[in-house]
């Protein structure tokens, strides 16, 4: 299990699959209306250097993971529990990303479809692939990932016809303030959440292009995440943005002449797959570390079973999904994704430059 | 790994004697030292066999030296037993000019047989299995040993094209039965001492040569080892085929994608070896297997590095559609009928409808049958004789296509989609019964959750192929992992004279820093090839 390993283009594939994995659903940019791509940049600024607080963590404290950090910085007995908390923060994420895709095969897709069903049997499949181990993981992701750009293209140039490259226009009509509260939300959804991959960055092979990887895959993300709003926006106009359910399966819906809406399916399971399954994986692994239990593979269907029943129970509908969020997740991330790697960052730092000083 | 189970005898008759029990009683005792005695044990052991030949001679002055000559009939070539053999024998101890100090046998043994191929069997194991593969045992009484001299008669069909693998350009021999033919044809074609033959028995009853074979230098050692590592845990019976060695040494035993490759051509088998494969040779089968097998090789063709780079890539996105296609054409079919209207165009969709109408079956029952029709026809059409073939396919297109759309139990067009699919499965016949069962998987997912079903099949089983291995290389090699430098002969085919290097995925354990290894490799290359 230890030699398990994955090289810098697996890293940088499942990175951006995770990434774009629900935020192809919720984009919590969009509180932003016209302006939402001025807050994907903004937001995509401060996820880059957040991603690079993760990146610059792990080559400090190379072939550790988050558990193995948290307990060196803040001792054992605060480290495990801070640990705990980390782990119920990534079966949280987890049950969310599982609502998210639920959420919409069951509105998209089959209306008449239980959800648990849906969620139930994607569960499964991910179960079987984490058990697989971190390498197969990685290579799944390989073949899988390069997907997701390919069906962008497809449905964008199958679109060029009905853009209004017009449609974003005025430029900050409501002021700066909704776009800085829409790209900290931002920040949040997809960069933050990249702190699971601490509990990943010790099975790289080669660390030392890690911040390197890291930040060209956020910043590739954050133009790709661009791109695809404005030609939302172009498709749709900013009104139907904003109200629109799912955009991206709107959008689709709008080919002329043709239905890809299935494509749509496929990018979501495969973001949202590759999601899912490095959450579970981060979690099943600091569940064995703190516990001390030799293999992750014993708790991933257990984990996974509370996860499918947590995201069934966490909303009552849609509404409340989108509104968390936008809302609540980004403020409630807070401590996991900014405050403890900080802190963490500084630690480590102060303990090289003494190591450094003492040599 | 490899499962110790004892595989039944193949055939159980009342008065078959297992054969390792009667040398068990006397497989170390020494060869009788008396003429007599010698006979005795043979025919005891050799009882009711008919072509089992015994005969003593009397020779020597005044006929006192008495020799004794067995053999299986029909095995050894009896002309050159009695001409480069029995009589040099005869003429030798009829002459006085024996040397007392050394025992006739060595005598015989140095200086007066012809035949090169000779060796001393010193106990009754060792010269019962002389004469039961095929050489001649002679004795001279009161003698310690019995000298095996190698006498078998070449045997077997000559040298032909195969059947099963057909192709444009290239070599037309294909192997046979014969083990020395087969490796023959090999070492005409890669004339290098570094091409190597290690020679095993296999099967208790049935001491079936077998003969892994690997050139030097090129093949990983690594997997050579597991290769030896995985035959002598083989413990059975009988190897009547290669394909039994495949199921023993193949490394996922459930899984349905082979992970060990066969071929019956030469040129293609020294491809193979040339990449740094290796190759294991069963007597009595004209398959060879290849290994590591990986999923890439079911869509290569030795026709494609003799055609131009071009047209090979071209074939190959081919065959990778024809491979897609045949799996998920009939699935993508159900799902689009029962759950995905609106994906339809719309006139398609009237075309569709129109079709459908009046068809009892929901498009998953009718799907299904076809499909069986379909299996079914193909089953038979491979185990009939080929005059009757024919007169098959009459009744198949007519069945399928014809009359099974006028009575109204399949629409128009279920039958092109299955013809379709059945064209598509011939184009990668490695896959063809892997591609049947998906297919049939597919369909059901299909029709319980539509295209969600067949994406998350899909997922299953791309997570299913990354996590196999095929003698320690990943089998979605060079796709994942990803060896950019292997990708000049995936779906892509470079120019031949652009493949400088081995698939580095073979050398793995060299492969840390991929720019070292292919220096070393076209370093290698360059030393092989001044060989």
């Amino acid at each position: 299990m230890e030699k398990e390993r994955i090289s810098n283009i697996q890293l940088f594939l499942h990175l951006s699959g995770f990434l774009f994995g629900s935020t192809v659903i919720l984009s919590p940019a969009r509180g932003a209306k016209n302006d939402a791509w001025l807050a994907i940049l903004l937001g995509g600024a401060g996820g880059v250097l957040l991603t690079w607080v993760y990146a610059a963590l792990a080559t400090l404290n190379p072939s550790k993971t988050l558990v193995d950090i948290l307990r060196e910085k803040f001792g054992n007995i605060a480290g495990s529990i801070i640990s705990v908390l980390y782990i119920w923060y990534f079966i949280h994420l987890t049950s969310l990303v599982m609502r998210d895709f639920g959420e919409f095969i069951c509105t998209a897709t089959f209306p008449q479809t239980p959800m648990i069903v849906v969620i139930g049997l994607f569960a499964i499949v991910l179960v079987y692939v984490v058990n697989s181990g971190i390498e197969v993981m990685g290579r799944l992701g390989e073949l899988l990932v390069p997907v997701i750009p390919i069906v962008i293209g497809i449905i964008s140039l199958s679109l060029i016809t009905t853009h209004d490259f017009t449609a974003f226009l005025p430029i900050l009509e409501n002021g700066m303030e909704p776009v800085i509260t829409a790209a900290f939300s931002f920040i949040s959804l997809p960069f933050g959440e990249t702190v699971v991959f601490l509990m990943l960055f010790k099975h790289l092979n080669k660390t030392d292009k890690l911040k390197k990887i890291v930040i060209v895959t956020a910043i590739i993300s954050v133009i790709m995440g661009v791109l695809v709003f404005f030609r939302d926006i172009s498709v749709l106009g900013s009104d139907l943005v904003t109200r629109a359910t799912f955009v991206p399966h709107l959008v689709s819906l709008l080919i002329p002449g043709l239905n890809v809406e299935p494509l749509v399916d496929i990018n979501l399971l495969i973001g949202g797959g590759v999601k899912i399954s490095v959450c579970i994986y981060a979690a099943a692994r600091a569940v064995s570390q703190v516990a001390h239990i030799d293999d992750y593979r014993k708790l991933t269907g257990a984990i996974t079973t509370f996860c499918v029943v947590l995201s069934l129970w966490e909303y009552e509908n849609q509404i409340e999904m989108f509104n968390w969020a936008e809302k609540v997740w980004p403020y409630y991330s807070i401590p996991f994704q900014i405050i403890i790697p900080l802190l963490m960052l500084l630690l480590s730092l102060r303990s090289g430059k003494r190591k450094s000083t003492a040599s | 790994m490899v499962r110790r189970v004892k595989k039944p005898a193949r055939i159980k008759t009342e008065t078959r004697i297992p054969a390792h029990k009667y040398i068990s009683s006397d497989s170390n005792l020494p060869v009788p030292s008396t003429v007599d005695e010698v006979k005795t044990r043979l025919s005891e052991i050799f009882s009711c066999c008919s072509d089992f030949i015994q005969r003593e001679i009397s020779c020597g002055k005044n006929r006192l030296i008495k020799i004794v000559v067995a053999y299986l009939n029909g095995f050894v070539d009896k002309r050159i037993l009695n001409q480069d053999v029995i009589r040099p024998i005869l003429d030798f101890l009829s002459n006085a000019a024996m040397n007392e100090s050394m025992s006739i046998s060595e005598q015989l043994k140095e200086c007066v047989v012809v035949n090169n191929d000779i060796k001393e069997a010193c106990n009754m194991q060792q010269a019962v299995d002389g004469i039961v593969s095929g050489e001649a045992l002679i004795f001279i009484d009161g003698e310690e040993t019995a000298l095996v001299i190698g006498v078998k008669a070449p045997q077997g069909r000559p040298v032909k094209e195969p059947d099963t693998e057909i192709s444009i350009r290239g070599a037309r021999e294909g192997f046979v039965e014969n083990l020395l033919t087969n490796t023959t044809l090999i070492r005409k074609r890669i004339k290098n001492p570094n091409l190597k033959l290690e020679m095993m028995q296999l099967g208790k009853q049935t001491k079936t040569d077998v003969c892994i074979c690997y050139i030097k230098g090129i093949a990983n050692e690594e997997i050579i080892g597991e290769v030896r590592r995985r035959l002598k845990k083989i413990d059975i019976d009988s190897v009547l085929d290669v394909g039994i060695i495949e199921q023993y040494i193949s490394d996922s035993k459930f899984s349905l994608f082979p992970t060990v490759g066969n071929s019956e051509k030469c040129d293609k088998l020294a491809g193979k070896l040339l990449e740094g494969r290796i190759a294991i040779f069963c007597d009595g089968t004209p398959q060879v297997l290849t290994l590591p097998y990986l999923f890439i090789e079911s869509i290569q063709n030795t026709d494609d590095y003799y055609d131009h780079a071009i047209f090979a890539t071209v074939i190959r996105f081919l065959r990778l559609t024809a491979l897609l296609l045949s799996t998920l054409l009939p699935g993508i079919y159900v799902a689009l009928v029962s759950y995905h209207h609106a994906v339809i165009p719309f006139r398609l969709m009237i075309t569709l409808a129109a079709s459908r109408q009046g068809i009892p079956f929901s498009p998953f029952i009718e799907a299904i049958l076809m499909i069986i029709a379909f299996e079914l026809m193909r089953e038979a059409g491979v185990r009939m004789p080929k005059p009757i073939g024919q007169s098959l396919s009459i009744v198949g297109a007519i069945v399928l296509g014809e009359a099974s759309v006028a009575a109204g139990i399949a629409s128009n067009l279920m039958v092109i989609i299955v013809s379709i699919t059945a064209i598509c499965s011939f184009v990668v016949p490695p896959l063809i019964r892997v591609i049947m069962l998906l297919r049939f998987t597919v369909l059901l997912a299909a029709n319980l959750m539509g295209f969600l079903g067949i994406i998350i099949l899909i997922v299953v089983v791309f997570a299913h192929l990354c996590r196999m291995r095929s003698f320690g290389v990943p089998y979605m090699a060079p796709f994942s992992p990803l060896t950019s430098a292997d990708l000049k002969d995936s779906f892509v085919v470079v120019p031949i004279w652009a493949m400088v290097t081995r698939p580095g995925i073979l050398r793995q354990e060299k492969a840390e820093g991929a720019k070292g290894t292919k220096r070393q490799e076209v370093m290698l290359n360059s030393d092989v090839q001044k060989d």
